[in-house]
């Protein structure tokens, strides 16, 4: 099992009307300055204790996620993070350029020496209203965004490009990526349509947002698509995105935790579109063809901490009482990657976790793969 | 110089018209439609297959497919040693159609053809459009090519014919000669072609620095009929103007 430190950069400053997209009235320069040295610092912290990975991800318009190109905070990272692997998860390539997206990898490979985990999604659907992308395309754009950076990567030659939704009349990138053939890929695999497209084009698949449950039957059904396919993922192929807080105890971690959840509850921060909207987005076919898909994310954030943490929302106590939690995890999705988001966000506490995380959890599931 | 002999019109796909033209000792069938700037196609190791991409590049210009002795309803062509022999009875069949200079597209088997022809008539071939040009092939590929939609007869004797003149997988004799093309070259290739990996493209380009590569995307090996409208613009594009191809004219502008 690999831990990776999930960075949200959560914006730091005094909260804002919830709901998407967020007004800025109130914005506080400095408050956001914060945010972004707090995410470092803690980064740097998860390097130095052992973490294999760190994890930034792209959302906008919203003080929930304040690195709308995770990409430029990768490349911050490149320079703080000395030994961990650098894992955007990710680039929300239908909305973006993906040549763009193709070239940034490849900086962000080159400026770390190998290091870069290329994450691709679809995104949250607030996103396509953010780049005025039409959501019903998203699925097939991201499809052949995919293959169009692939091809970026690895095509030696110029080349144009005669794509569905996107055509160019000739690609030739520099820098080149240093891992080869390319970085590892991943996408978000909670729908059936997502775990037979990653099956089919070998890459790997992350869960976020969900329950141990639903993870684990989208899980099944891609390792058997791959089988189909003539390959069996390995464990780190498959990441999990989990909230983890771990104290010297399990009664020290359950207190830092509620006073943190006090805390964020006065944020109310939260990507959440309209009734209609969504709606509108869900009507665009946005979710696949599993209905469970459209109410993932009411059910991840729902039900007592007990419930929680038996269908793996959140991993809270002692190292001991975490790997337990890890291992349950580990048989039910066969995950080989964590990905870690601090339960309180930052401060003391967050850092004191993640440094029991590096030193003390990790070496007693290390060996589960 | 052949005779060309115009007929009772025949019935052919979008409203091509068919025509015979005596070359080389040959009785060889053309599909012809549009008016304009000449652009000649060589078929597959299936035959003439016009398409919805053919019909839209016969909107903005002459559009003339030549069918190779021994192909479709013609008698089987025993004579013929090589590409080289057969794409200079091709080259003398444009010629008795009295087209001085000419846009030649050719695709798969058709595209070794043209990259022949481009070599043998230098003067002649304004343009070369290779289609998912099999000239340089995986060891792998095994003969005869599947005869996909073709009438069972026709397809054994287009199969036994191809297998005889497509030559090695790697064809030394037309790859040293490659060098001498100096028109303007596009040569396309599918995302899902099965036969040509995408990857081959590269030694085309090794060959020809100036080629242009186009992958077109969600296409494989037919790529006409895969995505007839995305591969004809590419083409009308190209072929506006070659030399300045990789200029964007496409607005993206909201009118008023």
């Amino acid at each position: 099992m690999k831990a990776s430190l999930f960075v949200p950069c959560t914006y730091r400053g005094p909260a804002e009307a919830p709901g998407w997209p967020s007004p800025a009235q109130a914005y506080s320069p400095a408050a956001a300055g914060e945010t972004f040295r707090a995410a470092i610092d803690q980064c740097r912290l998860a390097d130095e204790v052992g973490f294999d990975w760190v994890t930034v991800a792209e959302h906008h318009f919203s003080p929930f996620c304040i690195t709308p190109n995770p990409m430029v905070l990768a490349g911050a990272l490149t320079q703080a993070v000395k030994r961990a692997k650098i894992a955007l998860l990710g680039a929300d390539i239908p909305i973006l350029n993906p040549i763009r997206v193709a070239e940034e990898f490849a900086m962000l490979d080159a400026m770390s020496g190998g290091r870069v985990v290329a994450g691709m999604l679809r995104g949250t659907p607030n996103e396509y209203i953010t780049y005025n992308i039409n959501p019903a395309e998203s699925r097939g754009r991201f499809e052949e965004a995919l293959q169009l950076i692939r091809m970026a990567w690895t095509e030696p030659e110029p080349f144009g490009w005669q794509g569905r939704y996107y055509q160019y009349k000739t690609i030739s990138i520099w820098p080149r990526p240093v891992q080869a053939p390319h970085p590892p890929i991943y996408m978000s695999g909670s729908s059936p349509e997502s775990g037979e497209f990653a099956a089919r084009n070998r890459v790997g698949l992350g869960f976020a947002v969900t329950t141990l449950p639903l993870a684990s039957k989208a899980s099944r059904h891609y390792r058997n698509e791959a089988e189909k396919a003539g390959w069996s993922p390995t464990g780190d192929q498959i990441i999990y995105r989990v909230t983890c807080h771990v104290a010297d105890t399990d009664e020290q971690a359950l207190e830092d935790l509620n006073a943190a959840s006090a805390a964020a509850r006065n944020a109310s921060l939260s990507l959440a579109l309209t009734r209609r909207t969504d709606e509108v987005i869900a009507g665009a076919g946005y979710y696949g063809r599993d209905e469970a898909q459209k109410g993932r994310v009411a059910l991840a954030f729902s039900g007592d901490l007990k419930s929680r943490i038996e269908n793996g929302q959140i991993l809270v106590g002692s190292p001991e009482t975490v790997a337990e939690q890890i291992r349950h995890i580990h048989a039910e999705t066969g995950a080989g990657v964590l990905d870690l988001i601090p339960g309180p966000p930052h401060g003391d506490k967050a850092l004191k976790s993640i440094e029991l995380i590096g030193t003390r959890l990790m070496p007693l599931v290390r060996e589960l793969n | 110089m052949g005779v060309l002999t115009q007929e009772a019109a025949e019935e052919a796909p979008f409203g091509f018209h068919q025509v015979h033209v005596e070359a080389d000792g040959f009785r060889i069938r053309v599909l012809e439609k549009g008016a304009g700037e000449p652009l000649v196609f060589f078929h597959t190791a299936r035959g003439i297959r016009l398409t919805p991409a053919h019909a839209r590049l016969a909107e903005t210009r002459r559009v003339i497919a030549l069918e190779a002795p021994g192909f479709g309803r013609s008698p089987v062509n025993g004579r013929t040693r090589d590409m080289a022999e057969l794409a200079r009875t091709m080259m003398a069949a444009v010629d008795a159609l009295s087209l001085p200079s000419f846009d030649l597209m050719g695709h798969s088997f058709g595209a070794k053809l043209a990259l022949w022809a481009a070599i043998q008539k230098p003067d002649a071939v304004r343009t070369l459009i290779l289609v998912a040009p099999s000239a340089i092939r995986p060891e792998t590929w095994t003969l005869p090519v599947v005869q996909e939609g073709v009438e069972p007869e026709i397809g054994a004797k287009q199969a036994a014919l191809f297998a005889r003149l497509i030559g090695p997988p790697v064809d030394e004799a037309l790859e040293r000669r490659m060098g001498e093309i100096t028109c303007p070259v596009l040569a396309l290739f599918g995302t899902r072609d099965e036969l040509i990996p995408t990857s081959f493209a590269r030694r085309y380009r090794e060959l020809m620095p100036k080629a242009t590569i186009v992958f077109v995307y969600d296409a494989g090996h037919s790529i006409t009929e895969d995505r007839p409208q995305a591969t004809a613009s590419l083409i009308e594009d190209f072929l506006q103007e070659p030399g300045g191809f990789l200029v964007s004219r496409t607005s993206g502008a909201l009118s008023d």
